[in-house]
């Protein structure tokens, strides 16, 4: 039985506007709007070519639209798809913070002229996206100040994500790149690398810095250092087999990753998992939301020269690995989500090792608040450096506790619940100023208020299963696999035909512990995803890094990268 | 037996699994080299390379929890050049490669490494373009330790796994793979398939006059696509 609605019936394809936003384009655009569509609640504009830069400032500008939040773009190759008439398209993800609306635009690109006008003057953010998308599919960004190679490295060939790229063809890597920085001719300064293996750095991060003295005059962030294709992998895998792909994206909060990426399948497959997994999956996202600002408050002074907090926070994150352990038998790569539910029930003491957990969590909190909140030091290192307005976070697409460090309550949880995010009680806080401190600040009150849900998920945690039923999606349980011939079959059906879910296109998306973890998915109706495309929170983060350092002291860029949690795996994939 | 301190001077006490050293009364007889064996043993430096998942596994091998302390090998230095066991925890995409060759040769000797988690052994499931399928393709490997990411146990093993190469005084003095970077020798069933079928492929079409499959020569005609230069401001 096929899942209903297909993306791209012909009743769909029609010119009535399924919102205003339609009405705007179209009087503001004359002819430029090619198409509007509604699939599973996502609205989506194509546009011309040539309109695509004045598409992104209207929907900027537009009182009616405000679409100010700069979320994704990237590029999908459509090649062989007889759907589609041009074998390039590139899409826009915008979010309009004020209306609470999500939208997306789309243009399509020919394979002989693959260009488009940049948008890296309507949105900050737009430009490593744009090299991005120059980078793996060869598309060209005309006015792009700066149009390099930005995840593979110096000596690759040809551009990877086109589909007819064979996803293991490697090129031996020649040296690392020595000049990252644009140095002006006749500067005085001295170039410095931080990274791409230096203590502050964590993981594989560098920064090429201009120097007078110790104040830094430019900077140049180099990224691919961790370059390692989940979207390449996803694209010959089937969903099923994306989840542990997902656990490795933000390896702090590994659970969240295939939360979000669930979600986003059950978007697309139309269907819900039941009360019971969403309460569990609810649970373990908040302990992992808990254990993700761990590390990164951890972290963080650990590079100001504090190791104290490393080692007291860490014990929580102990506790909290106990929890996830018991559940599904890993401790950092869970696996244990499921499309439509979860793997397997929570074991019997599941409520037991969570209180634990809340209360080494709670002690934990209090201590490193004690050792840290109103330490000198600490504060002084923190105040005031990395100041980010409002207005220029939403342009670089910050979201998650950075983006409500600089002010903007936006928090999916609170905006646009999922997974029973309504019942629950709980505050999202702000910072004042946007900066490192406030992030700081924003991080833990976040923990406490992550406590909080999971104390009220776990008191009205409902019965039930623990996965859909529906033979489509879920598997059979194995005692009846042994012994029916209907189980045996829907089973072995399911594991060599993979879920088939409609053809078309979502975009979903969850708070992860970084902010708005999104997933674009593509479906052709196949087992396996024609192109996920990951909109990873630390992509956006990172972009503002040089932004913010510039014109500090070296000591403050380190202090600033930890309270960013830019992690390693979610920025590069 | 309780030990006191001085007993170890005394001779009292010796390291039961050490065969060099031979204690009685108020004299310790021993080999010069069997000394600074269990003196590096039981002092190890390393250097955590930590570029992924793994790094936090490895985070909770030397946090309080699991304590690497017990095995003398908590003094982690993050500058090559002042450690003498090299950690690599996580993946090692081809960008990174140089690096991780670069941290190797600038510690001093002599040296051990372990390759923590399957994508340091192997690539582990990222079998793809940007990924190096093993570290061993380009630095010696001493102890493997399998597992996505492995739990902070199996790198304990693999410290004591250590200690004992360095007491039998182990070591490996070769990439393990070095024959298998494009080399024609290349042992794996699977890759060099793979590779020949690309080359073949490669060769048909630059009969035709065509470039590499994937790969768009800008300025070339029958791509149709000119060089990105000139569109830049
Ligand atoms: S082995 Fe697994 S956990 Fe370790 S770096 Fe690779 S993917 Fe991550």
């Amino acid at each position: 039985m096929p899942f209903p609605d297909s993306a791209l019936s012909d009743s769909q394809r029609s010119d009535r506007p399924p919102s205003s936003i339609a009405g705007i384009m179209h009087a503001n655009l004359p002819g430029g709007v090619v198409m509007i569509r509604e699939f599973r609640g996502d609205l989506s504009i194509t546009v011309k070519r040539e309109t695509w830069a004045a598409a992104a400032v209207l929907l900027r500008d537009h009182l009616d639209c405000d679409f100010k939040l700069f979320l994704d773009l990237c590029a999908v190759d459509r090649q062989g798809r007889v759907d589609r008439s041009e074998r390039f398209e590139i899409v826009l993800h915008l979010y309009s913070v004020s209306t609470k609306r999500h939208i997306r635009v789309t243009t399509p690109l020919p394979e002989s002229d693959p260009r488009l006008d940049t948008l890296t003057k309507v949105f900050k953010g737009a430009n490593w996206f744009e090299r991005e998308a120059y980078d793996l599919f060869g598309i060209v960004f005309r006015g792009h100040p700066n149009l390099k190679r930005i995840l593979t490295h110096e000596s690759f060939v040809g551009h990877p994500m086109r589909k007819d790229y064979p996803t293991a063809r490697r090129h031996a890597p020649g040296k690392c790149a020595e000049r990252v920085l644009d140095v002006p001719q006749d500067s005085q300064g001295m170039v410095v690398n931080l990274g791409p293996s230096h203590p502050s750095m964590h993981g594989t991060f560098r920064v090429q810095l201009l120097l007078d003295g110790e104040t830094i005059v430019d900077a140049a962030p180099d990224l691919g250092y961790m370059h390692r294709n989940f979207e390449k992998m996803a694209e010959a895998r089937t969903y099923w087999q994306i989840i542990p792909y997902t656990d490795r994206l933000n390896y702090c909060s590994p659970f969240m990753n295939g939360h979000g990426w669930a979600l986003a399948v059950e978007k697309l497959l139309g269907i819900k998992a039941p009360p019971r997994a969403e309460a569990v999956r609810v649970v373990l996202s908040e302990l992992s939301r808990v254990m993700d600002h761990i590390v990164c408050i951890g972290a963080n002074v650990v590079d100001l020269g504090a190791i104290t907090p490393f080692f007291v926070t860490f014990r929580a994150r102990e506790a909290i690995y106990d929890v996830l352990e018991a559940c599904c038998g890993a401790r950092l790569t869970v696996s244990y989500v499921r499309i439509g539910g979860l793997a397997q029930d929570v074991p019997e003491d599941f409520d037991a090792l969570c209180r634990k957990a809340i209360s080494a969590a709670r002690e934990v909190i209090d201590q490193a608040d004690r050792l840290l909140t109103r330490n000198v030091i600490f504060v002084r290192r923190m105040r005031e450096v990395g100041v980010l307005s409002a207005d220029d976070a939403l342009s670089y697409g910050w979201t998650g506790p950075c983006l409500r460090g600089s002010g903007v309550a936006y928090d999916v949880r609170k905006n646009h619940p999922y997974s029973g995010y309504e019942q629950y009680d709980f505050d999202v806080p702000t910072g004042a100023v946007g900066d490192s401190f406030d992030r700081y600040l924003v991080r833990m009150e976040e923990m406490r208020q992550s406590l909080r849900i999971v104390e009220q998920a776990l008191a009205s945690l409902p019965g039930g299963p623990v996965i859909v039923d529906d033979k489509r999606v879920a598997l059979p349980p194995k005692s009846a696999v042994f012994e029916n011939i209907e189980a045996l079959m829907n089973h072995f059906k399911l594991v060599f035909e993979g879920i088939l879910p409609p053809a078309g296109e979502i975009y979903g998306y969850t708070e992860a512990a970084n902010g708005e973890l999104g997933y674009f998915v593509v479906s052709d109706g196949r087992k396996c995803p024609w192109r996920v495309k990951v909109r990873p929170p630390c992509f956006n983060l990172y972009q503002a890094y040089p932004r913010l350092i510039k014109g500090g002291m070296i000591a403050d860029a380190i202090a600033i990268i930890g309270g960013l949690n830019v992690i390693a795996g979610e920025l590069d994939r | 037996m309780t030990m006191r301190l001085l007993d170890v001077f005394r001779g009292k006490f010796v390291d039961p699994t050490y065969p060099g050293v031979h204690a009685g009364g108020d004299v310790i007889t021993t080999r010069l080299d069997a000394v600074v064996k269990w003196g590096r043993k039981s002092s190890l430096w390393p250097m955590p390379f930590g570029t992924a998942c793994c790094a936090i596994e490895f985070m909770a091998m030397s946090a309080s929890h699991y304590d690497v302390a017990r095995f003398g090998a908590e003094v982690l230095r993050f500058s090559p050049r002042q450690a003498d066991l090299l950690f690599v925890a996580g993946t090692i995409p081809d960008k990174l490669a140089p690096v991780l060759k670069t941290i190797y040769d600038q510690m001093p000797e002599p040296k051990w490494v372990v390759a923590m988690g399957v994508c340091a052994c192997t690539g582990g499931f990222y079998r793809s373009y940007h990924v190096m399928q093993g570290i061993d393709e380009i630095v010696p490997v001493d102890v493997y330790v399998p597992g996505c990411p492995p739990a902070p146990e199996a790198l304990l093993a693999a410290v004591m796994k250590i200690q004992e190469r360095i007491k039998e005084g182990v070591r490996q003095s070769e990439p393990q793979g070095a024959h298998r970077l494009g080399a024609s020798g290349d042992a794996v069933f699977d890759r060099r398939a793979r590779r020949a079928a690309w080359a073949a492929d490669d060769d048909a079409r630059a009969k035709q006059g065509l470039a590499p499959r994937g790969v768009i020569a800008f300025g070339n005609p029958a791509s149709g696509v000119q060089a990105p230069d000139g569109d830049r401001d």
